[in-house]
């Protein structure tokens, strides 16, 4: 079958053994690959005795039909577990190189289980797969382990974790090409969990196109509509997407100090211009990408990728900083160290406000940039204080006795959106089977963007049909695996057309949402097996009760139960948020 | 009870419909899908000039008193809701398309604007070509594929997350017609200025 290279890699660390077989394609048909195909696997494989850090637990990497053939973005992969963070299904998606050379050294997925005695790291050629001594690699940080093992863009990719996955941090990365990431919910955790600190591919061949001339047509067609559209064409390439703070910052929903306020006072000072005009070096893109979102910024201290507008809203905003050279290094040692931005930032921003109301005693404060690049280390290395951070805020907080401080949803420390401004990004973070999650259907482009239309960002009613779409629709991006960013140029009916071109299989636009719905229930069936429930649907108290003081937002709390009823009746769940039989056998889900 | 920005919403892209020949005095309709639920112009009311009270709230699956009050249409509306993505749907009469749609399968732009938005309309036949199931699955059924379709003439159908974005497709295919039917009357050679144009039949 084009498209999918219809195998499955099987690693056990336990024996250092593997097995290929191949990959049912009737599951592939209705689940795609990525995310989808790790959550139908993860169902069978991650029951709710397993605990996330145990050798029971599993990494499911997995590409998608679209991988490798040369369509704009098609570099993504994605891994899927147990997410060490929030308890929930876990899945996190990354570009750059390594999941195209994934694809060319012949899988679809790779399951890796177990854990092995001693440090180990694996290498992958096609038809080849072997077993490393990693001891002299253990505690060596992501550029160092990248540069070592060969990481060569086009040919040999590496992908790896550093010192917080193997000091098993629940905010974790694992980090693939040097600086892109697996970021959210811990995954890199898991990884250290195993023992298992690199895997290096090398591939070989692209995957077959059952309809080359419908291929190209369809490529050059997604060529003209990212150049036609300026997010797409100007602003990402030009600012990045930091090119969002000062857009997010002037209608009011950009969380500051922890979600006290949300407009900040000196968001021009880390803006996507500000970063473009004083401290970028280049742009550089994942592989077939025609976007080139991504920065390499340089300051007196560091040179790498990045920092994105979550990074920088992160370590800038939600800290109450405004000094853009120190989120810039503070990102690159969260690179360095392998952990993830989102979650570092908004646990330091939480322990801010713990230490100013004085519920810990700590040097800690809004403002403090020259505190980041040692909290970070903290985390990292567990060190002191860092210990605790370096389990996320909800479980800092907790500790300290103010969950309510924790601006996060199911665990999950939320991104650079306070959903007092837009509504529908309450829904959304509230419903996501994650946690908290920008990545899950983000509502920027419908209440603030206007993509593909603006809509009202305060409405209430109705609200959850969007909601709904997106999801499904997200979930249909993550299993192909693409960058969303393209669907901010192009349409999904694009991508069902792609799929139909390069494997063959007749896919409408409806067909892709459909598989996304069907993915967003079985991930909402997976974490009612964790014994998740209806009031696991929220959010901290702060958005739901504490209504916003000034700005574009004045007056606005989040409305979520009338929309949260909303939505489980537009899902075709009950009043308790479970899937209706009925919904279940249309998704043809009944079986599980 | 209907949220004023819904209200809004439907009395905005209602007159500009009216107001752009779209339809006349008391054709058409617009409907949005709200989760279970489907919110539809009423019967026999004027889009050009409609009021709250001219928004009927329905079920989406099955019939409630709703349906004595609805559109005609509600069927199709109903029925491209359960078989496709769609939020929102334009139904229109555009005297251009559907003038074009009564000699051709398909309606294939040759300007720019149309090309790049919607690069081919397929036209569906339907004798009886209002409020019932074989219209509504016909029209379903093409709409899984395109975002706007014609019923041969009849008129056109069009979905979106928005009816302002389901409004747009049914003005750029207006337009579109509007276009190539200056061109007959220019009545010159065209010069083809968009590569792969010959594939857009199939897309």
């Amino acid at each position: 079958m084009a498209g999918w290279a219809e195998k499955i890699l099987d690693i056990d660390l336990n024996t250092k053994t593997y097995k290929t077989y191949p990959l049912d394609m009737e599951m592939a048909r209705s689940f795609i690959g990525g995310r989808g195909l790790g959550a139908r696997l993860l169902w069978e494989l991650v029951g709710p005795e397993v605990d996330p850090l145990s050798p029971e637990n599993v990494l499911i990497f997995a590409n998608g039909p679209l991988t490798a053939t040369g369509y704009q973005t098609s570099n993504r992969f994605s891994v899927s577990t147990k997410s060490p963070l929030t308890g929930t299904i876990l899945d996190a998606n990354s570009g750059g190189f390594w999941g195209m050379q994934f694809k060319k050294a012949g899988y679809d997925v790779m399951i890796v289980r177990g854990r092995s005695e001693k440090p180990v790291w694996i290498e992958i050629k096609p038809g080849e797969v072997s077993f490393h001594d990693a001891d002299d690699l253990w505690g060596m940080r992501v550029r160092a382990v990248t540069a070592k093992l060969g990481q060569n863009n086009n040919r040999r990719n590496v992908l790896c974790i550093g010192p917080a996955g193997e000091n098993l941090s629940r905010i974790a990365a694992i980090m693939n090409d040097g600086e892109r990431s697996l970021a959210r919910g811990g995954p890199g955790a898991v990884m250290g969990s195993k023992n298992l600190k690199a895997i290096v591919v090398e591939g070989k061949d692209r995957p077959e196109i059952v309809d080359q001339e419908r291929f190209k047509f369809l490529l050059y067609e997604t060529r003209k509509l990212l150049a036609a559209s300026p997010l797409t064409s100007q602003a990402l390439p030009e600012f990045g997407t930091v090119v969002m703070m000062n857009i997010v910052n002037n209608v009011g929903a950009l969380p500051t100090r922890n979600h006290q306020q949300s407009q900040f006072e000196g968001a021009e000072a880390i803006s996507g211009e500000t970063l473009t005009e004083k401290y970028l070096v280049k742009n550089a893109s994942c592989w077939a990408c025609p976007i080139g979102c991504t920065r390499v910024s340089r300051t007196e201290k560091v040179e790498g990728e990045g920092p994105e507008f979550e990074t920088t809203w992160a370590f800038g905003a939600a800290c109450g900083i405004d000094d853009l050279e120190a989120i810039i290094e503070a990102n690159a040692l969260c690179n360095d160290l392998g952990i993830d931005t989102i979650s570092a930032g908004s646990t330091i921003a939480c322990a801010m406000e713990l230490s100013e109301r004085g519920y810990i005693d700590s040097d800690l404060c809004f403002g403090r940039a020259d505190l980041l690049a040692r909290s970070v280390e903290d985390m990292a290395y567990r060190r002191d204080f860092g210990a605790d951070m370096a389990d996320g805020s909800l479980r800092m907080a907790t500790k300290y006795g103010h969950p309510e401080l924790s601006m996060s949803a199911k665990g999950m420390e939320m991104p650079a959106y306070d959903p007092r401004g837009m509504q529908g990004q309450g829904l959304l973070y509230a419903t996501s089977n994650r946690g908290a999650c920008h990545m899950r259907g983000n509502m920027l482009g419908l209440e603030v963007l206007g993509l593909p239309k603006l809509i009202d960002r305060f409405q209430v009613q109705g609200k959850s049909s969007f909601v709904i779409l997106h999801q499904n629709s997200s979930a249909s991006i993550d299993s192909l695996v693409l960058c969303k960013f393209t669907n901010m140029g192009v349409a999904d009916e694009y991508f069902a057309r792609m799929l139909s071109a390069v494997t063959g299989i007749q896919y409408a636009t409806g067909d892709m949402i459909r598989v996304g719905e069907r993915v967003w229930n079985l991930e909402r069936l997976y974490n009612l097996r964790e014994g998740f429930t209806r009031a696991d649907d929220t959010l901290p108290p702060r958005l739901l009760n504490e209504a916003l003081t000034e700005g574009p937002s004045q007056g606005w709390v989040v409305q979520l139960e009338p929309m949260l009823k909303e939505y489980y009746r537009g899902r075709g769940w009950d009043e308790n948020g479970v899937p209706r039989p009925q919904k279940l056998a249309e998704l043809e889900l009944a079986n599980l | 009870m209907i949220d004023q920005r819904i209200y809004e919403m439907f009395r905005e892209i209602g007159r500009d419909l009216f107001t752009s020949d779209m339809i006349s005095s008391h054709g058409g309709n617009l409907s949005i899908r709200l989760g279970d639920r489907v919110i539809i112009k009423r019967r026999g009311a004027m889009l050009g000039n409609l009021k709250i009270h001219d928004l009927v709230d329905t079920r989406l699956d099955k019939n409630d008193s709703g349906v004595a009050l609805a559109s005609t249409e509600l069927l199709v509306h109903r029925t491209i809701y359960l078989n496709t993505p769609a939020l929102a749907v334009v139904h229109c009469h555009p005297r251009t398309a559907i003038a074009f749609s009564l000699s051709r399968d398909e309606l294939v732009p040759i300007d720019n604007e149309a090309s790049y938005l919607l690069k081919k309309v397929p036209v569906v036949t339907e004798e009886f070509a209002s409020g019932t199931p074989e219209m509504a699955n016909k029209v379903a059924n093409a709409l899984k594929n395109y975002k706007i379709i014609m019923l041969r003439g009849h008129g056109s159908f069009a979905t979106g997350q928005t009816l302002d974005e389901a409004f747009h497709w049914s003005s750029t295919l207006e337009e579109s017609c509007q276009i190539e039917l200056a061109t007959k009357i220019i009545n010159e050679p065209f010069i083809e200025y968009r590569k792969m144009s010959e594939s857009y039949n199939k897309f």
